[in-house]
């Protein structure tokens, strides 16, 4: 049984932010955990920033509180920062991002003691002709860090569940690109 | 069987209903209504009920037809956003005196914010004013309870029931398990009784009166409606503050109160406040010092206390009077209450250096935007050029987002870009003054509310020209269809009713159909329109600007791909980025010229028609 957890997924209208959502979610209810999350419809989705919330463990509200995330997984680099606040002490960010971070920010992570890693995830996703699955690629990525709470077999077999048919290949290849490069990254 | 989803919290609602038995559903899609209707057709058709459900035109039709089911014995309900209820409120007010046979449940979703919508309204006031019941769920799940829960109290005590989610129930998901689903045998029948179905005003006297009966014994049920409105006093204790919440406030209370293990503080939740439950609600309060209201959107609950003296909330300033009550701002609110009564405060989590450290970044802001290859933009284009001093009146929905091209002036309410329109023709016709008007809303909009608008324009001579921006399909809120589509909730062939019939019925002898892909010859079309607004015996042009949502119909909307770039004839004016505002045209870093966001571009080759310097052109094909 996982423990309590808030994750933030954030990055932009059109990027795959609720599929993420929905993966992590299915990840924690095959393990038997309550979850509850929110999401961003409507007018928000029109090329804006998108934010999901989502809580595993015994929750009333489907907010997440400033300060309290332990997870930030994000597709967008301003949109990681847009969203900082809800950083716990302690939190890990995963990023989309082919650059390094800004100074001002890494500095910040360091002084909270907030672990962060990058991967140039659109990047990764291109070089395999699936330039719309760069959620897929992040979450790949995130899978290499991640063995105790998700863990890539369980993260796949939800991806496998979830897709639909026509992607799911690309959907399996993407993500093993992601989670190759992170595993390379890996001490 | 029972399966276990994580589920959407419209997806809950439908479900709630379904198992409460819902014969009849009606609905105008609004943000965050949308999804019950289309979620309730799945569940539907997944377990094969009879329940009958429609797209209706507008939210007073919808209500309306709910009535008449509940009114001949059905289990019916009627969704909406919150400003929808305005539209179906004088249905609403007289349904509520005249109540009903089977059971009538409103689900009213209200946008605190607001994130899609004009106004913050409370739904709960609206009950208030109707005197209607009204439920008010703290998540998924309690929606899904209390959906079951209205359609129950509506049966028992023959009158409708509102049941009003906010947009973190909507839109917020949650894993929940439900079995199989079974339809409910009630028949329609229309028992003839004019002094009640048809009452005049002598009988209206007596139903407000009998109305007044049901209210009481509801206030006394919800005294006692124990999962939903309970209070977590010690017996015998008396506490120098308490906490009264309802709906999403009250689960960002909860959580923030067991997170900082704080029992020291009792609170009231109040799923149902009204009727108000009068005896609870005095019950907690005689053991209180002090109270703290958290309610959205507006004060319903504040007002009914009546105490004012112990009261904290909005009206003393310890909760801010508008936006969404966010765990931040119920933290701080909840810290100034406990100031107030002597109490420790919680611990902010929010690290108040990270606010000054993301302000430091200048992130740009996102704002929404219409979509790469959006018909709309081309018309917005089309339109604006050159009419510096026209009035755009403009409406609700995608084209909204027309303010980004300068072309949306005004925007009040569903269909106003009409009635608008012919206001400020005669405002400014009074004083011999000839103001250029045009007007531009969508075809659900024009379904939803165009006909009345526009009869009384062409009645009483308005001159201005409207443009109906035909993209088949209610774009904003999910893609749902139009009458004009004629596909209906259950995707069956309805019949469509094309804009041209409806338009030419309410007396206009202009009209001109046109595709905005081609902006010359749309430009063409709105320069003649405005021409013949300004002859003598001219009147009100209209425009229908055709041309199917891009992300609705992708390959028909764009039925030739032309994939474009930016040659060094490009001077990097801006005008594309500024006037046509593609999200796919950026500033190229290399070249200081326009760049093409290939990932985002929809290959429409719009953009090739706006370039002053005709530097963007078509890829030539290999």
């Amino acid at each position: 049984m996982m423990e309590n957890m808030n994750i933030i997924v954030s990055g932009l209208g059109g990027q795959g932010i609720l599929f993420m959502t929905k993966i992590l979610a299915h990840a924690a209810l095959s393990q038997g955990c309550d979850i509850l999350g929110a999401e961003t419809h409507g007018m928000a989705q029109r090329g804006g920033s998108v934010i999901s919330h989502l809580r595993i463990g015994r929750h009333q509200g489907t907010l997440i509180r400033a300060g309290s995330a332990g997870l930030l997984l994000s597709l967008d680099e301003n949109e990681c920062y847009r969203n900082l606040a809800f950083a716990a002490p302690g939190a890990r960010l995963f990023v989309n991002l082919d650059r390094q971070l800004r100074p001002a920010v890494d500095a910040y992570l360091k002084d909270k003691a907030m672990t962060w890693h990058s991967a140039p995830a659109t990047a990764i996703a291109r070089q395999i002709n699936a330039p719309f699955s760069t959620n897929l690629a992040l979450m790949g990525f995130f899978a290499a860090f991640d063995n105790d709470l998700f863990g890539a077999d369980r993260l796949r077999h939800v991806i496998d569940q979830l897709s639909p048919e026509r992607f799911r290949q690309v959907n399996f290849k993407v993500f093993d690109a992601g989670l190759a490069y992170g595993n390379q990254l890996k001490p | 069987m029972t399966q276990e989803q994580f589920m959407l919290g419209n997806e809950a609602i439908a479900l709630g209903l379904l198992e409460a038995g819902c014969q009849v559903l009606t609905s105008y899609p609004g943000t965050p209504s949308s999804e019950i209707l289309p979620e309730t057709v799945k569940l539907v058709q997944a377990h094969r009920l009879e329940t009958y459900a429609q797209w209706s035109t507008n939210e007073k039709v919808a209500l309306d037809n709910a009535f008449a089911a509940a009114v001949a014995g059905k289990r019916a309900a009627c969704c909406m956003k919150q400003v929808g209820l305005n539209v179906a409120a004088d249905s609403l007010l007289s349904a509520a005196y005249i109540g009903i046979m089977g059971a009538l449940v409103i689900i009213s979703c209200d946008d605190p914010g607001p994130h899609s919508s004009q106004t913050e309204q409370d739904t709960r006031l609206m009950a208030r004013l109707a005197k209607v019941p009204v439920l008010d769920p703290a998540n998924p799940q309690e929606a899904r309870e209390m959906a079951r829960l209205a359609m129950q109290l509506s049966e028992r005590y023959q009158v409708p029931v509102i049941l009003r989610p906010g947009i973190r129930v909507c839109h917020a998901r949650q894993n929940i398990g439900f079995g199989a689903l079974k339809s409910v045998p009630q028949k329609a029948s229309f028992g003839k009784d004019p002094a009640r179905w048809a009452a005049t005003p002598k009988f209206r006297l007596e139903l407000h009166g009998r109305l007044n009966e049901k209210l009481d014994q509801i206030s006394a049920h919800f005294d006692t409606l124990a999962h939903h409105n309970f209070h977590t006093l010690a017996p015998g204790r008396s506490y120098p503050l308490g906490i009264i919440a309802g709906g999403v406030p009250y689960a960002v209370v909860r959580d923030l109160l067991d997170e900082q293990k704080r029992s020291d503080v009792p609170v009231l939740k109040l799923g149902a406040p009204y009727p108000f439950p009068r005896k609870l609600a005095d019950s907690f309060t005689a053991a209180c010092d002090k109270v703290v209201v958290l309610e959205e959107t507006d004060t319903l609950i504040e007002y009914l206390l009546g105490e004012r003296e112990k009261t904290l909330g909005r009206l003393s300033g310890h909760v801010p009077r508008q936006g969404e009550l966010v765990p931040e701002v119920i933290g701080a609110g909840l810290n100034k209450a406990f100031e107030s009564a002597g109490l420790p405060p919680l611990t902010q989590q929010q690290d108040p250096q990270v606010q000054a450290l993301t302000a430091g970044l200048d992130l740009a802001v996102r704002r929404p935007t219409l979509c790469p290859g959006c018909p709309h933009r081309a018309s917005f284009y089309a339109l604006r050029k050159g009419r510096a001093k026209t009035i755009f009146t403009s409406d609700i929905g995608c084209y909204t987002l027309g303010i980004n091209l300068g072309g949306v002036d005004t925007c009040l309410d569903m269909g106003a870009a009409i009635t608008m329109a012919s206001g400020f023709y005669h405002a400014f016709a009074q004083d011999q003054v000839h103001q250029p008007i045009i007007a531009t809303l969508g075809d659900s909009t024009f379904y939803h509310s165009g006909t009345a608008g526009l009869l009384d324009a062409v009645y009483n001579g308005a001159r201005f020209v409207l443009v109906i921006l035909d993209n088949e399909i209610t774009a904003m809120t999910g893609m749902q269809p139009t009458p004009g589509l004629g596909l209906r909730a259950d995707g069956s062939r309805g019949k469509p009713i094309p804009l041209e019939r409806v338009v030419k019925g309410c007396g206009v002898d202009y009209l001109e159909v046109v595709d905005p892909y081609d902006i010359k010859a749309m430009q063409k079309s709105v320069k003649k329109a405005v021409a013949y607004t300004q002859t003598p015996d001219g009147g009100i042009a209209v425009i229908i600007a055709r041309h199917p949502c891009v992300i609705a119909y992708r390959d028909r909307a764009i039925a030739v791909k032309r994939k474009v770039t930016v040659t060094e004839d490009c001077v990097a004016c801006g005008h594309c980025r500024d006037r046509f505002e593609c999200p796919a045209l950026g500033i190229d870093e290399q070249s200081g010229r326009t760049g093409i966001d290939r990932q985002i571009c929809a290959d429409c080759g719009l953009c090739i028609q706006v370039c002053p310097k005709k530097a963007i052109v078509e890829v030539e094909q290999a």
